[in-house]
């Protein structure tokens, strides 16, 4: 292969996240999101060459529940169909792999968790080594807030920069329609929120929320004709850190930043300064604050606009989080964003995580203009 | 340092409690609730016709919303069966016994169900069976209200009117 071939994201389709759906199973909620993503794009089920999911059973406490989800994806006539226990953003991945061998055109990506059947506290726990970290009992909340203290002593960033941060995005949240938290916060209410477990604060970290997301990938000749104004791919890196959390250095992102890198690299970017959005898969201000180092994209000159959906922090459905952030700079670039809209953005950044205290990385560079000819 | 232990250690003993809390879901719910009043609810598809028991949001073969509820009967035919010879954890009912598919009139696609008050060995395809409630008073809207089904002695419906049921 001589180059690699322009794949673009042609339609998107989330639910809006909320607490608890009560009236619809998580199959449920994703036939309408699949529905819809279709018919924006104006394709039958049985166009779609291949599709793969983002989900995870711990989380519905359903024993094969992926291979229940098929028929809410549409089953029939056959086709290949892969699934991750991980966050959609990594299926959208495996999805372009796919595409970049030649052997599909078009890829249906979804992702769905009935995050509130279960403890997700409890179910991450499960990410952590079975041996040493895992029987302390230590879920999500605990570990970030390891990473925030450790970065907070490294580079004295104090409390009231976590608030700051965290207000600018639930003011940013404020206006999308699709966040499960949409009234804005001052730093001043965020300060006088409770622990939740310090030095993270209950107005830092989102609430669990569940959605149902549906993406469609489309390669070149084929997404010209899906969508009047694809998004296209023009590079993507991913890489994973060590599990055992006192293996790395927590107040530094090594796999985010080499992941941009890469990405960058692949898109013919000198910097991630270049993009004019970027979504940041950042379940707490601190996540925000390592990864706009990791990425360099903050201090002086240019700077993209960062998560201006409010980002994880107003609304972070588990196993979608990160695909929502790829639909999310679909949107922008697409001009299909009607309420949060960064005007005239032409190139963006969506980054998703997985694991505990940013482990997993994927870092995606999306434009409006096709990048190979 | 401490002496390192005498017997290496083997395995690691971690017990994890997961709690759930489920949501049947609208079409669920009222499926189940329909048991209490010993009727059967199904979806029928919009585009095929096709009537799915339990009721589903979408018809699986076409993509297209299941979204008609109508009743079907509590009585039909086995479709395929099977006699169970071994015990299953959890589940206390004497072996042999007969777990089979049951397509009932109305119904596009079977259900799976128990077969009794027969010998295992005269259970066959195409046998019309009907379904055994719990008593007034005892259902409470779950998978339990149809205690089983039994034959109903009525003649072998043609293969031809279930094959396409199973």
């Amino acid at each position: 292969m001589d180059r690699l071939r322009n794949v673009a994201v042609v339609a998107f389709s989330q639910a809006p996240v909320v607490a608890c759906d009560e009236h619809r199973t998580a199959h449920e909620m994703l036939y309408p999101q699949v529905a819809s993503a279709l018919e924006q794009c104006g394709v039958r089920r049985d166009d779609i060459d291949y599709q793969v999911a983002g989900s995870a059973d711990y989380i519905d406490g359903r024993p094969f529940g992926f291979v229940q989800a098929l028929d809410y994806i549409g089953s029939w006539p056959p086709r290949e169909d892969l699934h991750l226990e991980m966050d959609a953003a990594f299926a959208a991945y495996y999805a372009w792999l796919r595409m970049q061998s030649g052997d599909c055109d078009t890829a249906l990506v979804v992702g769905y968790g009935k995050t509130s059947e279960g403890e997700p506290e409890r179910v991450l726990n499960l990410q952590l080594d079975p041996y040493y970290q895992a029987p302390l009992g230590l879920g999500p909340t605990a570990t970030a807030a390891l990473q925030a203290s450790a970065y907070m002593a490294r580079t004295g960033r104090t409390d009231r920069d976590l608030a700051e941060r965290a207000s600018r995005r639930r003011t940013d949240g404020a206006r999308n329609p699709f966040a499960q938290v949409r009234v804005g916060a001052t730093p001043e209410e965020l300060l006088a929120t409770p622990w939740l477990v310090e030095p993270l604060r209950e107005g830092y970290v989102p609430p669990v929320g569940e959605s149902a997301v549906c993406l469609v990938l489309a390669a070149e000749g084929k997404a010209e004709r899906m969508c009047e104004k694809p998004v296209w791919i023009h590079g993507v890196g991913q890489r994973v850190e060590l599990q055992t959390l006192g293996s790395r250095d927590l107040t530094r992102s090594e796999s985010a930043a080499t992941a941009a890198r890469d990405a960058l690299g692949m898109a013919g970017l000198p910097s991630a300064r270049e993009v004019d959005v970027v979504e940041l898969c950042a379940a707490n201000p601190v996540e925000e604050m390592i990864l706009c180092d990791a990425l360099e994209i903050e201090g002086d000159g240019r700077q993209p606009v960062v998560n201006p959906s409010g980002g994880p922090l107003v609304g972070h459905p588990l196993m979608m989080s990160g695909l929502l952030r790829l639909g999310e700079i679909f949107l922008q670039l697409s001009g299909r964003n009607r309420t949060h809209a960064v005007v005239g953005a032409e190139r963006g950044i969506a980054h998703a995580t997985q694991g505990h205290c940013l482990q997993h990385n994927l870092v995606w560079v999306l434009g409006t203009e096709r990048r190979w000819t | 340092m401490s002496e390192p232990p005498r017997e290496p250690v083997r395995y690691v003993e971690a017990d994890l409690a997961l709690p759930y809390h489920y949501v049947a879901g609208d079409y669920r719910a009222r499926y189940l609730r329909a048991l209490a009043d010993k009727r059967i609810l199904g979806s029928r598809c919009r585009k095929t016709g096709k009537v799915f028991v339990p009721p589903v949001v979408v018809a699986p073969d076409v993509f297209e919303p299941a979204d008609e509820f109508v009743e079907v009967a509590d009585r039909g035919v086995v479709t395929t069966f099977c006699i169970v010879n071994i015990p299953v954890y959890g589940r206390d009912i004497e072996i042999p016994y007969v777990a089979a598919s049951v397509a009932l009139d109305g119904a596009d696609l079977s259900i799976f169900a128990l077969v009794r008050e027969v010998e295992p060995e005269e259970v066959r395809m195409g046998m019309r069976v009907e379904a055994v409630w719990k008593p007034d008073g005892e259902r409470r809207g779950d998978y339990t209200d149809i205690q089983y089904f039994r034959p109903t002695g009525e003649p072998d419906a043609p293969p031809e009117t279930f094959l396409h049921r199973l």
